[in-house]
């Protein structure tokens, strides 16, 4: 009877220890991880560049040991929980709202279109959820407050609204280098003293609509040697784009800017070129920096123009920036072979941002987290930046930063049957020291306008 | 006056509009003999776009040769429809038949999307691609004239094949009066399946020619549906002449109104059309009363 007693008080004992000791290593607590919710529309290129971005951002963080936050006294590893927002027209707001009142989310990064952003920032500002918006080229994005208050998209929660945070060129951004690259390089190469002819086909949305605007206020108060000839829009569901592009056509321009994505640029370029006879120089924008852009556009996009920035496909022996080779390399590495895209390196740096945030506020706290966000002194990752510097604006300008970009010049190359990057503007960038890659040249078949 | 710019967009509208022609009149024709409303026919344009693409890309075949393959290709898929989707309803409530094309509108669409998963638009490559014959201030590609050539060319093996044979023969009689047709010994159900078969063999080819001068993805099947509808009710139900015509003044109505107003106007007044001139005229252009 005795030895029965003791036997069962050893194993209760044992048991006991054994919960112990298990619930020390965590097996019954799930690890803590910090939670970045990724905001992207998976029905497109762009959002699962995007996705694929922050993976390999958070993969790579992890891997080095994870996010150490001061008031846990450890580190904790980043998880990706995805939301996504289909083809970003539809309702964008609801799975943003699913992954910040289910799961918690910590900050969010993403984001691709103004459209689609401006609905699914709502229950980031509502929840006070830090949010680096990676794409969105209109300043909108963090300026809602500033709107007159009658106006549909103003937002009346100041506190709410400093949580937003702009890591992305903005229209005002790229159209300032498109005019003056027209301004300072097209002009000249076209050899006429009068001023430039330009024609602006865009999307007929609140983004093609901005660059339209923009283009024209820049032109103005830059007093640059362009007159905009023509304004013409498209539906943003159009696939073809004959009838605008005989417009542009009548315009006689000298060049066309188009304010458009991917598949419309690219599908622009191809019929004025061989379907409306509409032999112009055309630049796209730097959403188009992507492969599949350079897939669809073929052999009609030799000598055309994309803005840019970020050079992905980098032709040269050394990257302009080591960490643009290194990211480009591992993303294909780690993908399959894909080649990234513009929006992905955007939130790939956001990530980071988000990681350094994290480590200098000492703390998840969102709030703390928004200070630390604000406080961003870090060195810059994957975009040029103004003072080759990380930082965040405050005041009017709205939690933005001072990227530069640039201006590419493709060309085809027979022999391997692909169309070619090459930086034609400006001679040079901050702290990059041979960044030009060649002089910019008229299309061998180009038509100039006439007045 | 006309200037170039509207020339131009005449002639665009003129090349869009041999694509409708062709998608309207195997409408018609489908509808005028089977008395059958196929909201999925748009989705064989679509399906022929993707076939004609693979065989061109794949296959390395011309894509002008292609479009006899997507002709064939999607007869059988047409075949394959009414022998056992259509057939089985045949008869039964109206609503069955809307319901059945309804749902292949999804079942094709969805299909595409899994297989070709692009999220971005594609286009049939073409050798002629770049060449284009210089009128005055205006050109025309050379894939353009080609695709007009074609269509002709196909309307006229369409007119000789319900003019000039025993087929179309019984086609036409079907069309009028089923009962005695059948009653005279015609079979129905072969009418219906050959009918069939060349609606979607011209909506095959549409499609082909489609991708070849525009780009296209697994979407596009829906608003070609309805201007399909739109322009053999603007035509005239069961006229084939009726489809020419309406699909010609659909192509031009839509560019001329890209081209003078906003690309936004094009569909809708491409429809407005539709609306006046059945006001003026209930039945159609070549409509006839009691269709």
């Amino acid at each position: 009877m005795n030895k029965r007693i003791l036997a069962a008080v050893a194993i209760v004992i044992i048991v006991v220890a054994a919960f112990v000791a298990l619930w020390q290593l965590n097996v019954f607590t799930p690890a803590q991880t910090i939670n970045i919710g990724v905001v992207a529309g998976m029905q497109t290129a762009e959002g699962q560049d995007i996705n694929r971005a922050a993976q390999l951002a958070i993969d790579e963080i992890n891997a080095a040991g994870g996010v150490y936050v001061a008031d846990l006294g450890k580190n904790l590893n980043m998880k990706l929980v995805l939301a996504d927002t289909g083809d970003e027209t539809g309702d964008t707001a609801a799975p943003v709202t699913r992954i910040i009142t289910d799961q918690g989310v910590d900050v969010l990064v993403g984001g691709a279109t103004t459209g689609g952003t401006l609905k699914d920032q709502i229950p980031a500002i509502d929840n006070r959820v830090p949010y680096i918006i990676t794409g969105a080229s209109l300043n909108l994005v963090t300026r809602r407050g500033s709107l007159p208050s009658d106006n549909a998209l103003y937002v009346d929660d100041a506190e709410g609204m400093s949580y937003m945070f702009h890591y992305c060129t903005t229209i005002s951004d790229y159209s300032t280098t498109v005019a003056h690259f027209l301004a300072d390089s097209v002009r000249p190469a076209i050899g006429s003293s009068r001023n430039l002819r330009l024609a602006v086909l865009y999307r007929d949305d609140g983004y093609g609509r901005g660059v339209r605007d923009v283009t024209t206020s820049i032109i103005t108060a830059d007093n640059l040697p362009i007159d905009i000839v023509a304004n013409v829009s498209y539906a943003t569901d159009a696939t073809t784009f004959q009838s605008p592009l005989i417009s542009v056509k009548d315009s006689k321009p000298d060049a066309v800017y188009v304010a458009g994505f991917i598949a419309d640029t690219a599908e622009v370029i191809k019929e004025g070129i061989n379907d409306v006879g509409l032999k112009s120089l055309y630049i796209g924008v730097e959403i188009c920096e992507d492969p599949q852009y350079y897939d669809l556009l073929g052999e009609t996009g030799n000598y055309q123009i994309l803005e840019s920035k970020i050079a992905t496909q980098w032709q040269g022996d050394t990257w302009y920036l080591p960490k643009v080779g290194t990211y480009v390399e591992d993303y294909t590495a780690k993908f399959d072979g894909k080649v990234p895209g513009m929006l992905g390196a955007d939130t790939y740096d956001a990530v980071y941002i988000y990681k350094n945030a994290v480590e200098q506020a000492g703390t998840l706290d969102k709030a703390s987290v928004r200070d630390a966000l604000e406080a961003t002194d870090m060195p810059q990752s994957l975009l040029i930046m103004e003072n080759q510097k990380i930082t965040f604006s405050s005041g009017t300008n709205y939690h933005e930063i001072l990227p530069k970009t640039f201006i590419e010049q493709m060309i085809w190359v027979s022999d391997s049957g692909k169309l070619l990057p090459y930086v034609v503007y400006p001679d040079s960038m901050p702290g990059i020291s041979s960044f030009k890659q060649a002089d910019f040249a008229l299309p061998p078949d180009y038509e100039p306008g006439s007045p | 006056m006309i200037t170039a710019g509207l020339a131009q967009a005449l002639l665009f509208g003129v090349a869009n509009g041999c694509i409708y022609i062709l998608l309207a009149t195997g409408l018609n024709l489908i509808f005028g003999v089977m008395k059958l409303v196929n909201f999925a026919h748009g989705q064989l344009l679509m399906v022929g776009a993707f076939v004609a693409y693979e065989v061109t890309t794949v296959v390395g075949l011309n894509p002008y040769v292609s479009i006899l393959v997507s002709m064939g290709s999607v007869a059988l898929i047409g075949i394959v429809l009414e022998k056992f989707a259509f057939r089985k309803i045949r008869g039964t409530d109206k609503l069955n038949e809307i319901f059945i094309s309804l749902g292949l509108i999804y079942v094709f669409q969805y299909s595409a999307t899994l297989l070709w998963e692009n999220s971005y638009t594609i286009r049939i490559p073409s050798p002629l691609a770049g060449l284009s014959v210089p009128l005055g201030e205006v050109s025309l590609s050379y894939d353009i004239i080609l695709a007009m050539i074609i269509v002709v060319v196909i309307l006229i093996g369409l007119v000789f094949l319900t003019k000039k044979t025993k087929i179309g023969l019984a086609m036409r009689a079907t069309s009028q009066k089923s009962d005695a047709s059948m009653l005279m010994g015609i079979n129905i159900n072969r009418v219906y399946l050959f009918t069939f078969a060349v609606g979607a063999a011209l909506a095959g080819a549409a499609g082909a020619i489609y991708g070849i001068l525009f780009p296209f993805n697994p979407a596009i099947g829906a608003l070609p549906t309805i201007k399909a509808f739109a322009i053999i009710i603007l035509g005239g139900l069961g006229s084939i002449p009726g489809a020419v015509v309406g699909g010609l003044l659909y192509g031009v109505a839509e560019n001329v109104t890209g081209y003078l107003t906003n690309s936004t106007w094009q569909n809708a007044v491409a429809f407005a059309l539709l609306i006046a001139v059945l006001i003026i005229r209930p039945t159609g252009l070549f409509g006839e009363k009691g269709e």
